[in-house]
């Protein structure tokens, strides 16, 4: 992708002016996309996303520049522009570059081919079928399909020269339900670091027409769910964001390293409930949030954050590790040549506990079973988080009574992990979208059944 | 690398060629300057200058895209392969409609600005004095969580072969934006706030002001607490009801209508609003972030009233929607550089009252002044028009702004609020996007808090 000898010109140029660290992140990416709507095939999409970000530290201060022209010229325009906003560096001398780990592709992926966008289409075809013979109150059907294939090249001052290549691929089943007065939805959403061959093994795309359509027909017929502060037993898969969002973005050093995270300076100290053990692991092969490297050219890791209830790990990237003088953990990440990377969440989940989760719910008392999640946000600052119940269930005496709709959760990160007082036996993990300061990545979010013993549930 | 009208050219030609036609290019230029300080250092420093194309048109009739960020030959030969694919796949019912053009199009005059004139230590400098403005206002400030500027220019560019050829600036004279987060602490309690602003003329925003009014923001946050759960009378501030607007924006789109994800479809001419309340689609507004002569598709822009006095006066329209439902576009497809063309608000608002926020707040007498929803992408639902959402604010104790509120959630339905809205405040704002909004007397809303 990059000649190594314009790439040790370019970083020369970047670190001319005192910078003490210059790194070059090239990327070509090929996306495909497929819609179907209204029982039809909407769009079929290719785009080639191409361009290089150059950055320069001085100290802990970062410049970063990008542009869409990969050739000699502009990489040196950039490294030029990138040098000037340099003022007082102490400088560095940039090591040969002698850490050459080409990312070997597992022959296991399955890339293209003349048929591919019509075999896709099929599958598509068959989770609208599967979602509205569920029922005829669903009214709409949205499915996508998207994959992409990634090259990245990375290359620092410190003899770093990596190339990896990334795939992933996605569907997207959105089920309306509808009286003709009101509309409610539902979802399923699979994906995986997989070729075409997620559907031999990841996606059913029957199953996920038919999860789709039965959450959206059962909330179309849900009552809205009480307000107030009662207890919630949370699912497994996607229920695991609220750990993302409690915690998660709490514990990376973009804040952290600044002292504005909750958990700052609270390495060793007790966070959570003693039950509660988190683990950020980029190293799960095949998985939505995995990769070989990271996006700073170093080799990803599985990172245990919390273990019985103590916090023993941040997520850190070589920025936030000089802000906190610590290592990085292989955890910088970018959407694309368009970010600079930060320290970002690979595959997070709560890890299996002890518990019989339907005991879980007989023992709860009155509250609130939020069986599958919408998504969240957090302010890290506080740690005040909050997020959507997708389809939730209204619990008395132990008993599961009804659905119940327009719920969303709320609290404080430090407050609702020290809370949870049942962790069940079986971790699931699901697929996100997580946008924080370096884009949108590929995340995992996991954890098995957990009850939280009291949080403000907001409704109607 | 290649001149980019080189590259046009050859490409319009190999699609002319490859029996892609008519076929039409659409060109988004951008370039942005950013830096941000924290703790008195600059601490990051960003500049960007990208260029990103789409390739759309009609093989046998049905229509096919695909975009690159790459000007090289591979790229030309990917994008005629990619075009031909979608077309040969593509079964929608209404095909796109690549078009010659109108007569005439609206002429927007470019805002003054000085952006050219201002340098990058210039940027920084203001960075740093807005923070420190911030972090001199009280000793409770005990943080900042970044002050940072931004400039940017950007372009579009469309081009077909059936003889249009537009190019605009996009937001006409660039745009400079500024703004700082703080962390307040006191005792026990702790918690953020900001502010921002967007100029056309950077010299006119004053960073001493900017961090002043950052820290106050923050302070008046401290020892909020939540409220007794119930049903309150409330006033959704301009901030909030903005990021409430731009969610909901989508079920004024007759393609969402058209495909049953808004409950607008085919309501045109009823009341589906309190009679106080209009709400603007104006694309030609002076300084507005989404300003423009024409649309996505080449159509001249207009400006017209979306709901007029509570009534709905008509969808938002493409050349595509328009023709499903019989009508004329409204000039509001809208492309982004990847994705096929789309039904979107341009300068988007509803349009202001004649009260100011304390006169709304001495009519509500007793209740809540939201100024902050959170959770809008999940606690948000688009398609039902019910929303859950965290939420900020102050309690309202007789006509007067009172104690700060925090950890409640508010829950109600966008299409039920619009009905309820009991006045429209002065204050319209739109801060750095196209979404616009006053403080808003939205009748009574739903809490969970204690």
């Amino acid at each position: 992708m990059l000649d190594r000898n314009v790439a040790a010109e370019v970083l020369d140029q970047a670190v001319r002016t005192g910078g003490d660290f210059a790194e070059i992140f090239l990327e070509d990416k090929v996306s495909h996309s497929l819609t179907l709507q209204s029982d039809r095939i909407e769009t079929v999409g290719t785009s080639r996303k191409h361009g290089a970000g150059i950055r320069v530290f001085e100290g802990t201060k970062a410049i970063y520049v990008y542009t869409n022209d990969t050739s000699r010229e502009g990489l040196m325009a950039c490294a030029a522009q990138a040098a000037a906003a340099v003022r007082e560096g102490k400088g560095c001398t940039p090591v040969r570059f002698s850490h050459w780990r080409a990312g070997k592709d597992p022959d296991t992926w399955v890339l293209g081919g003349d048929d591919a966008a019509a075999r896709k289409a099929d599958k598509l075809r068959a989770a609208n079928a599967a979602a509205r013979a569920v029922s005829p109150e669903i009214v709409q059907v949205n499915c996508s399909f998207a994959d992409s294939v990634q090259d990245v090249l990375i290359c620092n001052t410190e003899g770093v020269f990596v190339t990896d290549r990334r795939v992933h691929s996605r569907i997207r089943v959105a089920a309306v339900a509808s009286d003709g007065k009101e509309n409610q939805s539902g979802s399923s959403s699979p994906g995986a670091g997989m070729g075409f061959e997620i559907f031999d093994s990841v996606i059913d795309p029957e199953k996920c027409g038919r999860i789709a359509a039965n959450k959206a027909v059962t909330m179309l017929h849900a009552d809205s769910c009480p307000a107030g502060i009662w207890p919630v037993v949370i699912d497994g898969g996607f229920g695991g964001v609220i750990f993302h969002e409690a915690c998660g973005h709490s514990l990376e050093a973009t804040s952290v390293a600044y002292g504005i995270s909750e958990f700052s300076g609270k390495l060793g100290q007790q966070i959570a409930a003693p039950c509660v053990t988190a683990v950020d692991d980029g190293t799960l092969p095949g998985e939505w949030g995995s990769s070989r490297i990271d996006d700073e050219g170093m080799p990803t890791t599985c990172l245990t954050l919390i273990e019985n209830g103590i916090l023993v790990n941040y997520m850190v990237d070589k920025l936030g590790g000089r802000r906190m003088n610590t290592a990085p953990t292989g955890s910088g990440r970018r959407e694309s040549y368009q970010w600079a990377p930060t320290s970002r969440m690979r595959n997070t989940y709560i890890a299996a506990g002890q518990d019989d989760e339907a005991d879980m719910i007989a023992t709860m008392g009155t509250g609130l079973y939020a069986k599958s999640m919408g998504g969240g946000s957090v302010n890290p600052a506080t740690g005040e988080f909050n997020f959507a119940v997708e389809e939730g269930y209204w619990v008395e005496d132990g008993k599961i009574l009804r659905p119940v709709r327009g719920a969303s959760l709320i609290g404080k990160g430090g407050e609702v992990l020290m809370r949870i007082d049942r962790v069940g036996r079986n971790m699931t993990m699901a697929q996100g979208v997580c946008g924080s300061a370096s884009g949108s990545v590929p995340v995992n979010v996991g954890q098995p059944m957990i009850r939280v013993s009291h949080m403000t549930v907001g409704g109607k | 690398m290649i001149s980019l009208d080189g590259f046009i050219e050859k490409l319009l030609a190999a699609a002319a060629e490859a029996g892609i036609a008519p076929a039409e290019v659409f060109c988004a230029e951008r370039s942005s300057f950013s830096a941000e300080a924290m703790d008195g250092n600059i601490d990051s420093y960003e500049v960007s200058e990208t260029c990103a194309l789409s390739l759309r048109g009609m093989v046998d009739g049905k229509t096919g895209y695909a975009s690159t960020e790459a000007f090289d030959d591979d790229a030309v030969a990917m994008l005629i392969r990619g075009v031909q694919e979608s077309a040969a796949l593509a079964e929608a019912e209404e095909q796109d409609e690549i078009y010659a053009g109108d007569p005439e199009y609206p002429v927007l005059e470019a805002p003054e600005n000085d952006l050219d004139s201002v340098t990058a230590e210039e940027k920084l400098a203001f960075a740093l004095k807005m923070e420190k403005a911030a972090r001199d206002t009280d000793a409770r400030i005990v943080k900042s969580e970044g002050a940072y500027v931004a400039t940017g220019r950007g372009a579009m560019i469309l081009r077909n072969s059936c003889g249009l050829n537009l190019k605009t600036e996009t937001p006409p004279g660039g745009y400079a934006v500024a703004g700082v987060w703080l962390v307040g602490k006191d005792g026990d309690s702790s918690a953020t706030g900001g502010e921002s602003k967007a100029e056309r003329k950077f010299r006119e925003m004053d960073p001493e002001a900017l961090g002043r009014q950052a820290a106050e923001n923050t302070l008046a946050m401290l020892h909020a607490s939540p409220v007794e759960s119930g049903v309150y009378r409330a006033v959704i501030r301009r901030d909030a009801m903005r990021s409430l607007l731009s969610t909901f924006s989508g079920i004024f789109s007759a393609e969402n209508a058209q495909k049953k994800l808004s409950l607008l479809e085919g309501r045109e001419g009823e009341t589906i609003a309190a009679p106080c309340v209009t709400l603007m689609d104006d694309p030609l507004l002076p300084g507005g972030f989404a300003s423009a002569p024409f649309d996505g598709e080449g159509s001249a822009c207009r400006t017209k009233a979306v709901i007029e006095d509570g009534v709905l006066k008509t969808l938002l329209h493409s050349r595509k929607t328009a023709r499903k439902a019989g009508t004329q576009s409204t000039g509001n497809a809208s492309r982004g550089v990847g994705s096929p063309v789309r039904v979107a608000p341009t300068n988007f608002f509803f349009r202001p009252g004649e009260k100011n926020l304390d006169s709304l707040l001495a009519d509500l007498g007793d209740g809540l002044l939201i100024t902050e929803l959170g959770g809008l992408h999940a606690g948000a639902n688009p398609i039902s028009g019910d929303f859950s959402l965290i939420a900020k604010g102050f309690r309202v104790k007789d006509g007067k702004q009172g104690e700060p509120v925090e950890q409640i959630t508010v829950a109600g339905n966008f299409y039920e609020l619009l009905k309820n809205v009991r006045a429209v405040g002065s204050d319209l704002e739109f801060k750095s996007g196209n979404i616009g909004s006053p403080s808003v007397d939205i009748g009574d809303i739903h809490v969970a808090g204690k």
